[in-house]
Protein backbone atom coordinates (compact mmCIF):
# COMPACT_ATOMS: atom_id res chain seq x y z
CA UNK A 1 0.00 0.00 0.00
CA UNK A 2 1.66 3.40 -0.68
CA UNK A 3 -0.33 5.18 1.23
CA UNK A 4 1.43 8.05 3.32
CA UNK A 5 3.40 6.81 6.09
CA UNK A 6 3.35 8.53 9.34
CA UNK A 7 2.57 5.35 11.68
CA UNK A 8 4.91 2.83 12.17
CA UNK A 9 5.93 0.63 9.39
CA UNK A 10 8.36 -1.27 8.01
CA UNK A 11 8.21 0.57 4.74
CA UNK A 12 9.33 3.87 6.49
CA UNK A 13 12.30 2.00 8.65
CA UNK A 14 13.38 0.63 4.78
CA UNK A 15 13.24 4.10 3.34
CA UNK A 16 15.11 5.89 6.02
CA UNK A 17 17.70 3.59 6.80
CA UNK A 18 18.55 2.90 3.06
CA UNK A 19 18.07 6.77 2.00
CA UNK A 20 20.55 7.70 5.12
CA UNK A 21 22.62 4.85 5.37
CA UNK A 22 23.57 5.38 1.62
CA UNK A 23 24.26 8.93 2.24
CA UNK A 24 26.17 8.75 5.49
CA UNK A 25 28.51 5.81 3.75
CA UNK A 26 29.54 7.81 1.05
CA UNK A 27 30.40 10.45 3.55
CA UNK A 28 32.45 8.51 5.34
CA UNK A 29 34.50 6.94 2.06
CA UNK A 30 35.09 10.47 1.12
CA UNK A 31 36.94 11.52 4.32
CA UNK A 32 38.85 8.47 5.16
CA UNK A 33 39.94 8.52 1.49
CA UNK A 34 40.93 12.14 1.88
CA UNK A 35 43.58 11.00 4.40
CA UNK A 36 45.94 9.78 2.39
CA UNK A 37 45.41 12.44 -0.82
CA UNK A 38 46.31 15.08 1.78
CA UNK A 39 49.46 13.68 2.95
CA UNK A 40 50.32 12.70 -0.80
CA UNK A 41 50.03 16.85 -1.70
CA UNK A 42 51.19 18.31 1.62
CA UNK A 43 54.56 15.80 2.14
CA UNK A 44 57.59 16.29 0.03
CA UNK A 45 57.60 12.60 -0.06
CA UNK A 46 59.01 11.98 -4.10
CA UNK A 47 55.53 9.38 -4.74
CA UNK A 48 54.67 9.21 -8.16
CA UNK A 49 51.55 7.83 -9.18
CA UNK A 50 53.11 4.41 -10.59
CA UNK A 51 54.01 3.51 -6.46
CA UNK A 52 50.81 4.13 -5.79
CA UNK A 53 48.76 2.06 -8.05
CA UNK A 54 51.57 -0.65 -7.51
CA UNK A 55 50.93 -0.54 -3.80
CA UNK A 56 47.25 -1.02 -4.54
CA UNK A 57 46.93 -3.32 -6.97
CA UNK A 58 49.57 -5.62 -4.38
CA UNK A 59 46.85 -5.23 -2.06
CA UNK A 60 44.09 -5.52 -4.41
CA UNK A 61 45.35 -9.07 -5.96
CA UNK A 62 44.92 -10.28 -2.05
CA UNK A 63 41.73 -8.41 -1.16
CA UNK A 64 39.92 -7.51 -4.09
CA UNK A 65 38.27 -10.75 -4.42
CA UNK A 66 36.62 -9.61 -0.35
CA UNK A 67 35.09 -6.51 -2.26
CA UNK A 68 32.78 -8.65 -3.78
CA UNK A 69 32.46 -11.71 -1.73
CA UNK A 70 32.06 -10.61 2.06
CA UNK A 71 28.78 -8.08 1.27
CA UNK A 72 27.88 -11.34 -1.02
CA UNK A 73 27.97 -13.44 2.06
CA UNK A 74 26.41 -10.91 4.65
CA UNK A 75 23.96 -9.62 2.93
CA UNK A 76 21.51 -12.48 3.81
CA UNK A 77 22.35 -12.12 7.72
CA UNK A 78 22.48 -8.13 7.70
CA UNK A 79 19.94 -7.09 5.12
CA UNK A 80 20.13 -4.17 3.74
CA UNK A 81 19.95 -1.65 6.89
CA UNK A 82 23.00 -3.51 8.34
CA UNK A 83 25.03 -3.30 5.14
CA UNK A 84 25.34 0.04 5.40
CA UNK A 85 26.24 -0.14 9.48
CA UNK A 86 29.01 -2.83 8.67
CA UNK A 87 30.80 -1.85 5.58
CA UNK A 88 31.37 1.53 7.15
CA UNK A 89 32.55 0.48 9.97
CA UNK A 90 34.22 -2.93 9.80
CA UNK A 91 35.11 -5.08 12.17
CA UNK A 92 31.70 -7.57 11.00
CA UNK A 93 32.44 -10.74 12.24
CA UNK A 94 34.16 -9.94 15.70
CA UNK A 95 31.97 -7.72 16.90
CA UNK A 96 29.00 -6.24 15.34
CA UNK A 97 27.60 -9.95 14.49
CA UNK A 98 28.26 -11.10 17.52
CA UNK A 99 26.48 -7.78 19.23
CA UNK A 100 23.22 -8.97 17.21
CA UNK A 101 23.16 -12.36 17.99
CA UNK A 102 23.69 -11.44 21.60
CA UNK A 103 20.97 -9.09 21.24
CA UNK A 104 18.71 -10.73 19.78
CA UNK A 105 19.28 -13.91 22.42
CA UNK A 106 18.93 -11.64 24.82
CA UNK A 107 15.31 -10.00 23.70
CA UNK A 108 14.22 -13.98 22.62
CA UNK A 109 13.97 -12.68 18.77
CA UNK A 110 14.79 -15.00 15.49
CA UNK A 111 17.00 -13.80 12.70
CA UNK A 112 15.07 -13.35 9.48
CA UNK A 113 11.96 -11.77 11.46
CA UNK A 114 11.33 -7.89 11.61
CA UNK A 115 11.96 -7.85 15.32
CA UNK A 116 15.05 -10.05 14.94
CA UNK A 117 15.82 -7.31 12.29
CA UNK A 118 15.21 -4.13 14.51
CA UNK A 119 16.80 -5.92 17.09
CA UNK A 120 20.30 -6.74 15.64
CA UNK A 121 20.35 -3.18 13.95
CA UNK A 122 19.75 -1.30 17.79
CA UNK A 123 22.55 -3.62 18.82
CA UNK A 124 25.10 -2.82 16.05
CA UNK A 125 24.26 1.07 16.91
CA UNK A 126 25.23 0.25 20.70
CA UNK A 127 28.10 -1.40 19.33
CA UNK A 128 29.26 1.16 17.11
CA UNK A 129 28.75 3.68 19.79
CA UNK A 130 31.09 1.71 22.09
CA UNK A 131 33.30 1.25 18.92
CA UNK A 132 33.58 5.07 18.60
CA UNK A 133 33.58 5.56 22.39
CA UNK A 134 36.88 3.16 22.76
CA UNK A 135 38.70 4.21 19.67
CA UNK A 136 38.20 8.24 20.69
CA UNK A 137 39.01 7.86 24.45
CA UNK A 138 41.65 4.88 24.35
CA UNK A 139 43.34 5.60 20.64
CA UNK A 140 42.78 9.07 19.95
CA UNK A 141 43.17 10.64 23.47
CA UNK A 142 45.23 8.35 26.00
CA UNK A 143 46.80 6.21 23.07
CA UNK A 144 50.27 7.96 23.37
CA UNK A 145 50.53 7.38 26.61
CA UNK A 146 48.61 3.48 26.87
CA UNK A 147 51.26 2.60 24.18
CA UNK A 148 53.98 2.67 26.58
CA UNK A 149 52.81 1.30 29.72
CA UNK A 150 50.71 -1.68 28.04
CA UNK A 151 53.55 -4.79 28.16
CA UNK A 152 54.32 -6.72 24.89
CA UNK A 153 53.52 -10.29 25.47
CA UNK A 154 49.92 -8.75 26.28
CA UNK A 155 49.20 -6.99 22.89
CA UNK A 156 50.47 -9.58 21.51
CA UNK A 157 48.05 -12.56 22.47
CA UNK A 158 45.34 -10.20 22.41
CA UNK A 159 46.04 -9.63 18.04
CA UNK A 160 46.94 -13.54 17.80
CA UNK A 161 44.01 -14.70 19.62
CA UNK A 162 41.07 -12.34 20.13
CA UNK A 163 39.27 -13.74 17.18
CA UNK A 164 39.15 -17.39 18.14
CA UNK A 165 38.46 -15.94 21.79
CA UNK A 166 35.50 -14.54 19.84
CA UNK A 167 34.37 -17.18 17.80
CA UNK A 168 34.22 -19.75 20.22
CA UNK A 169 31.71 -18.16 22.55
CA UNK A 170 29.68 -16.30 19.81
CA UNK A 171 29.02 -19.63 18.06
CA UNK A 172 27.61 -21.30 21.17
CA UNK A 173 25.31 -18.64 22.07
CA UNK A 174 23.66 -18.58 18.18
CA UNK A 175 23.36 -22.00 18.64
CA UNK A 176 21.90 -21.75 21.50
CA UNK A 177 19.51 -18.93 20.69
CA UNK A 178 18.49 -20.27 17.09
CA UNK A 179 17.43 -23.93 18.74
CA UNK A 180 17.40 -25.04 15.25
CA UNK A 181 19.55 -28.48 15.02
CA UNK A 182 18.95 -29.42 11.79
CA UNK A 183 20.74 -26.12 10.48
CA UNK A 184 23.09 -26.45 12.91
CA UNK A 185 24.15 -29.91 12.36
CA UNK A 186 24.21 -29.19 8.63
CA UNK A 187 26.02 -25.84 9.38
CA UNK A 188 28.99 -27.22 11.31
CA UNK A 189 29.31 -30.59 9.40
CA UNK A 190 29.54 -28.26 5.94
CA UNK A 191 32.05 -25.95 8.18
CA UNK A 192 34.44 -29.29 8.91
CA UNK A 193 34.54 -30.64 5.39
CA UNK A 194 34.93 -27.08 3.32
CA UNK A 195 37.52 -25.77 6.24
CA UNK A 196 39.58 -28.77 7.10
CA UNK A 197 39.16 -31.11 3.70
CA UNK A 198 38.24 -29.18 0.83
CA UNK A 199 40.31 -26.06 1.17
CA UNK A 200 43.81 -27.89 1.99
CA UNK A 201 42.98 -29.85 -1.40
CA UNK A 202 41.53 -27.07 -3.94
CA UNK A 203 43.90 -24.10 -2.08
CA UNK A 204 42.52 -21.67 -4.53
CA UNK A 205 39.18 -21.26 -3.06
CA UNK A 206 40.50 -20.12 0.27
CA UNK A 207 38.87 -16.60 -0.10
CA UNK A 208 35.35 -18.11 -0.93
CA UNK A 209 35.54 -20.47 1.90
CA UNK A 210 33.28 -18.60 4.33
CA UNK A 211 31.19 -18.28 1.05
CA UNK A 212 30.87 -21.69 0.03
CA UNK A 213 29.83 -22.85 3.34
CA UNK A 214 27.07 -20.27 3.50
CA UNK A 215 25.97 -20.96 -0.07
CA UNK A 216 25.70 -24.40 0.57
CA UNK A 217 24.01 -24.55 4.03
CA UNK A 218 21.45 -22.62 2.69
CA UNK A 219 20.89 -25.15 -0.29
CA UNK A 220 20.87 -27.77 2.17
CA UNK A 221 18.41 -26.72 5.03
CA UNK A 222 16.16 -25.41 1.97
CA UNK A 223 15.87 -28.44 0.12
CA UNK A 224 15.04 -30.45 3.29
CA UNK A 225 12.87 -27.97 5.09
CA UNK A 226 9.42 -29.21 6.77
CA UNK A 227 7.37 -27.80 4.33
CA UNK A 228 4.45 -28.14 5.94
CA UNK A 229 6.34 -25.85 9.16
CA UNK A 230 7.61 -23.63 7.03
CA UNK A 231 5.70 -22.63 3.84
CA UNK A 232 2.14 -22.38 6.06
CA UNK A 233 3.18 -19.15 7.80
CA UNK A 234 1.31 -16.40 8.13
CA UNK A 235 1.95 -12.61 8.80
CA UNK A 236 5.33 -11.04 10.42
CA UNK A 237 6.21 -13.74 12.65
CA UNK A 238 8.82 -16.54 11.53
CA UNK A 239 8.25 -20.42 12.44
CA UNK A 240 11.59 -21.55 13.34
CA UNK A 241 12.18 -24.90 11.17
CA UNK A 242 13.13 -27.83 13.20
CA UNK B 1 55.75 -7.25 15.81
CA UNK B 2 58.38 -4.62 15.91
CA UNK B 3 57.47 -1.27 15.58
CA UNK B 4 58.93 1.80 13.91
CA UNK B 5 61.41 3.70 16.22
CA UNK B 6 59.37 6.97 16.89
CA UNK B 7 62.05 8.77 15.30
CA UNK B 8 60.48 8.67 11.67
CA UNK B 9 60.61 12.08 9.91
CA UNK B 10 56.63 11.37 8.84
CA UNK B 11 55.38 10.89 12.30
CA UNK B 12 54.70 14.95 12.85
CA UNK B 13 52.95 14.83 9.29
CA UNK B 14 50.96 11.84 10.16
CA UNK B 15 49.85 13.61 13.55
CA UNK B 16 48.78 16.83 11.38
CA UNK B 17 45.53 18.97 12.90
CA UNK B 18 43.96 18.86 9.80
CA UNK B 19 44.40 14.70 10.36
CA UNK B 20 42.88 14.79 13.32
CA UNK B 21 40.27 16.49 12.14
CA UNK B 22 39.36 13.74 9.79
CA UNK B 23 39.60 11.30 12.10
CA UNK B 24 37.15 12.76 14.27
CA UNK B 25 34.90 13.40 11.45
CA UNK B 26 34.91 10.20 10.55
CA UNK B 27 33.75 8.67 13.90
CA UNK B 28 31.12 11.85 14.12
CA UNK B 29 29.83 10.06 10.28
CA UNK B 30 29.55 6.97 12.75
CA UNK B 31 27.29 7.83 15.52
CA UNK B 32 24.95 10.33 13.20
CA UNK B 33 24.33 7.01 11.00
CA UNK B 34 23.66 5.32 14.40
CA UNK B 35 21.77 7.85 15.36
CA UNK B 36 19.15 8.03 12.55
CA UNK B 37 19.48 4.22 12.46
CA UNK B 38 18.26 4.40 16.23
CA UNK B 39 15.13 6.64 15.77
CA UNK B 40 14.46 4.71 12.82
CA UNK B 41 13.78 1.31 14.60
CA UNK B 42 11.97 3.76 17.66
CA UNK B 43 9.25 4.99 15.10
CA UNK B 44 8.74 1.75 13.82
CA UNK B 45 9.14 -0.89 16.50
CA UNK B 46 5.61 -1.12 17.24
CA UNK B 47 4.98 -2.61 13.25
CA UNK B 48 7.64 -5.19 13.93
CA UNK B 49 5.58 -6.46 17.67
CA UNK B 50 8.48 -5.20 19.38
CA UNK B 51 8.13 -2.46 22.60
CA UNK B 52 10.37 0.50 23.46
CA UNK B 53 11.61 -1.96 26.79
CA UNK B 54 12.85 -4.20 24.29
CA UNK B 55 14.63 -1.54 21.94
CA UNK B 56 16.42 -0.62 24.63
CA UNK B 57 17.50 -3.67 25.92
CA UNK B 58 18.56 -4.60 22.39
CA UNK B 59 20.56 -1.57 21.79
CA UNK B 60 22.64 -1.73 25.73
CA UNK B 61 23.04 -5.93 25.16
CA UNK B 62 24.49 -5.05 21.57
CA UNK B 63 26.80 -2.09 23.32
CA UNK B 64 27.75 -4.45 26.12
CA UNK B 65 28.51 -7.47 23.82
CA UNK B 66 30.97 -4.91 21.90
CA UNK B 67 33.18 -3.98 25.03
CA UNK B 68 35.51 -6.93 25.18
CA UNK B 69 35.97 -6.99 21.46
CA UNK B 70 36.66 -3.00 21.33
CA UNK B 71 38.99 -3.33 23.99
CA UNK B 72 41.05 -5.93 22.40
CA UNK B 73 41.19 -3.87 18.69
CA UNK B 74 42.13 -0.83 20.77
CA UNK B 75 45.11 -2.80 22.35
CA UNK B 76 46.05 -3.30 18.66
CA UNK B 77 45.50 -0.29 17.33
CA UNK B 78 47.52 0.72 20.35
CA UNK B 79 50.31 -1.14 19.41
CA UNK B 80 50.56 0.34 15.48
CA UNK B 81 50.38 4.17 16.58
CA UNK B 82 54.26 4.27 16.93
CA UNK B 83 54.10 3.36 13.21
CA UNK B 84 51.15 5.19 11.19
CA UNK B 85 50.14 8.56 13.92
CA UNK B 86 46.90 8.55 15.71
CA UNK B 87 44.43 10.09 12.90
CA UNK B 88 45.46 7.71 10.39
CA UNK B 89 44.85 4.53 13.06
CA UNK B 90 41.74 5.57 13.91
CA UNK B 91 40.65 5.77 10.20
CA UNK B 92 41.45 2.88 8.95
CA UNK B 93 41.24 0.66 12.04
CA UNK B 94 37.96 2.73 12.98
CA UNK B 95 36.18 2.36 9.78
CA UNK B 96 36.06 -0.67 7.37
CA UNK B 97 38.62 -3.55 8.12
CA UNK B 98 40.13 -4.68 10.72
CA UNK B 99 43.74 -4.10 12.34
CA UNK B 100 44.87 -7.47 10.71
CA UNK B 101 43.89 -6.46 7.49
CA UNK B 102 45.33 -3.00 7.81
CA UNK B 103 48.91 -4.22 8.87
CA UNK B 104 48.75 -6.93 6.23
CA UNK B 105 47.68 -4.57 3.30
CA UNK B 106 50.83 -1.81 4.96
CA UNK B 107 53.31 -4.34 4.58
CA UNK B 108 51.99 -5.99 0.65
CA UNK B 109 51.89 -2.26 0.01
CA UNK B 110 55.56 -1.47 1.34
CA UNK B 111 56.67 -4.51 -0.26
CA UNK B 112 56.17 -3.06 -3.63
CA UNK B 113 58.78 -0.24 -2.89
CA UNK B 114 61.52 -2.95 -1.06
CA UNK B 115 60.65 -1.75 2.10
CA UNK B 116 59.19 -3.26 5.41
CA UNK B 117 57.30 -2.17 8.10
CA UNK B 118 58.22 -0.72 10.69
CA UNK B 119 62.41 -0.60 9.64
CA UNK B 120 64.34 2.00 8.46
CA UNK B 121 63.05 1.24 4.90
CA UNK B 122 60.35 2.66 5.82
CA UNK B 123 60.55 6.27 4.87
CA UNK B 124 58.22 8.86 3.94
CA UNK B 125 57.10 8.17 0.41
CA UNK B 126 56.57 4.53 1.73
CA UNK B 127 54.17 5.45 4.63
CA UNK B 128 52.25 7.37 1.81
CA UNK B 129 51.81 4.85 -0.74
CA UNK B 130 51.22 2.12 1.63
CA UNK B 131 48.42 4.54 3.48
CA UNK B 132 47.20 5.14 0.31
CA UNK B 133 46.75 1.70 -0.57
CA UNK B 134 44.93 0.59 2.70
CA UNK B 135 42.82 3.57 1.69
CA UNK B 136 41.84 2.69 -2.08
CA UNK B 137 40.92 -0.74 -0.65
CA UNK B 138 38.90 -0.22 2.23
CA UNK B 139 37.26 2.22 -0.05
CA UNK B 140 36.81 -0.89 -2.49
CA UNK B 141 34.55 -2.37 0.13
CA UNK B 142 32.53 0.39 0.66
CA UNK B 143 31.78 1.40 -2.58
CA UNK B 144 31.25 -2.39 -3.67
CA UNK B 145 28.73 -2.16 -1.04
CA UNK B 146 26.83 0.98 -2.36
CA UNK B 147 26.46 -0.84 -5.69
CA UNK B 148 25.45 -3.86 -4.30
CA UNK B 149 23.08 -4.08 -1.72
CA UNK B 150 20.36 -2.01 -4.04
CA UNK B 151 21.03 -5.16 -6.38
CA UNK B 152 20.68 -7.95 -3.60
CA UNK B 153 17.81 -5.82 -1.93
CA UNK B 154 15.93 -6.23 -5.51
CA UNK B 155 16.70 -9.91 -6.13
CA UNK B 156 15.42 -10.71 -2.27
CA UNK B 157 12.45 -8.99 -3.06
CA UNK B 158 11.98 -11.10 -5.97
CA UNK B 159 12.52 -14.20 -3.93
CA UNK B 160 10.18 -13.67 -1.01
CA UNK B 161 7.26 -13.54 -4.14
CA UNK B 162 8.07 -17.13 -5.35
CA UNK B 163 8.35 -18.36 -1.47
CA UNK B 164 7.98 -16.24 1.56
CA UNK B 165 9.39 -19.38 3.58
CA UNK B 166 12.76 -18.16 2.10
CA UNK B 167 13.33 -15.66 4.19
CA UNK B 168 12.41 -17.76 7.17
CA UNK B 169 15.30 -20.14 6.26
CA UNK B 170 17.90 -18.07 4.85
CA UNK B 171 19.09 -15.89 7.54
CA UNK B 172 19.72 -18.25 10.51
CA UNK B 173 21.05 -20.63 7.88
CA UNK B 174 23.26 -18.07 6.82
CA UNK B 175 24.74 -16.66 10.26
CA UNK B 176 25.04 -20.50 11.62
CA UNK B 177 27.07 -21.66 8.38
CA UNK B 178 29.25 -17.73 8.39
CA UNK B 179 30.23 -18.72 12.16
CA UNK B 180 30.66 -22.38 11.78
CA UNK B 181 33.04 -21.93 9.12
CA UNK B 182 34.52 -18.67 10.76
CA UNK B 183 35.42 -20.90 13.93
CA UNK B 184 36.27 -24.03 11.85
CA UNK B 185 38.77 -21.69 10.27
CA UNK B 186 40.85 -20.69 13.72
CA UNK B 187 41.36 -24.90 14.10
CA UNK B 188 44.34 -25.31 11.69
CA UNK B 189 46.42 -22.42 12.68
CA UNK B 190 47.68 -23.39 16.15
CA UNK B 191 46.68 -25.77 18.84
CA UNK B 192 46.71 -22.92 21.09
CA UNK B 193 43.75 -21.03 18.82
CA UNK B 194 42.29 -24.48 19.18
CA UNK B 195 41.96 -24.08 22.90
CA UNK B 196 40.90 -20.89 22.40
CA UNK B 197 37.60 -21.64 20.61
CA UNK B 198 36.79 -24.31 22.98
CA UNK B 199 37.93 -22.46 26.31
CA UNK B 200 35.33 -19.36 25.02
CA UNK B 201 32.68 -21.91 23.74
CA UNK B 202 32.69 -23.87 27.40
CA UNK B 203 32.81 -20.33 29.33
CA UNK B 204 30.02 -18.89 27.21
CA UNK B 205 28.30 -22.56 27.53
CA UNK B 206 28.66 -22.45 31.35
CA UNK B 207 26.99 -18.91 31.00
CA UNK B 208 24.25 -19.92 29.19
CA UNK B 209 23.26 -22.45 31.48
CA UNK B 210 23.47 -20.07 34.95
CA UNK B 211 21.35 -17.61 32.53
CA UNK B 212 18.62 -20.14 32.54
CA UNK B 213 19.06 -21.67 35.28
CA UNK B 214 19.38 -18.63 38.10
CA UNK B 215 16.94 -16.81 35.59
CA UNK B 216 19.90 -14.11 34.94
CA UNK B 217 19.85 -12.43 31.87
CA UNK B 218 22.56 -9.96 32.42
CA UNK B 219 24.69 -13.34 31.65
CA UNK B 220 23.26 -13.42 28.43
CA UNK B 221 24.49 -10.20 28.21
CA UNK B 222 27.76 -10.45 29.58
CA UNK B 223 28.61 -14.07 28.29
CA UNK B 224 30.48 -12.77 25.58
CA UNK B 225 32.74 -10.36 27.40
CA UNK B 226 33.38 -12.98 29.72
CA UNK B 227 34.45 -16.04 27.40
CA UNK B 228 36.61 -13.82 25.41
CA UNK B 229 38.61 -12.72 28.54
CA UNK B 230 39.04 -16.37 30.09
CA UNK B 231 39.72 -17.29 26.28
CA UNK B 232 42.15 -14.94 25.98
CA UNK B 233 43.80 -15.59 29.35
CA UNK B 234 44.08 -19.24 28.40
CA UNK B 235 45.44 -18.56 25.40
CA UNK B 236 47.75 -16.01 26.90
CA UNK B 237 49.50 -19.13 29.36
CA UNK B 238 48.89 -22.02 26.55
CA UNK B 239 50.79 -19.71 23.64
CA UNK B 240 53.65 -18.99 26.73
CA UNK B 241 53.80 -22.71 27.02
CA UNK B 242 54.80 -22.89 23.76
CA UNK B 243 51.81 -24.36 21.93
CA UNK B 244 51.25 -21.10 19.96
CA UNK B 245 52.41 -19.39 16.93
CA UNK B 246 56.17 -18.70 16.52
CA UNK B 247 55.89 -15.08 15.75
CA UNK B 248 53.57 -13.40 13.78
Amino acid sequence: MSSIITSPSHAAFERTTTRWGSITLFIGFLIATSVPFYLLFVADANVDFGNILKGFLAVFAVYGVFYIVEPLTYFPILGPAGMYQAFMIGNVSNKLLPSAIVAQDTIGAKPGTRKGEYAATMAICGAAIIHVASMVIFVGILGTWLVALIPAPITLVAKLYILPAILGGVTVQLIASLRQVKSTLIALGLAALVILVLIPLVPVLAPGDVAIVVFLTILITWFTRNKKVTDTRSGGDTVGIN
Amino acid sequence: MHLASGSADYIGLANAPILWILAMAVMGVVVVQSLIYMTAVKKNAESAGMSQREVRTAFRAGGVAAIGPSLSVVLVAIALLPLFGTPPVIVRVGLIGSAATEVASASLAAGTMGANLGDETFTRGVFIVALMAMSLSGAGWMISTLILTPIFKRSTHKLEKVNPALMSIIPGAALLAAFAALTFREIPKSPTHVIAVIVSAVVMSICLFLAKVLKANWLKEWGLGISLLVGLVAAYFAHYAGLGLPEA
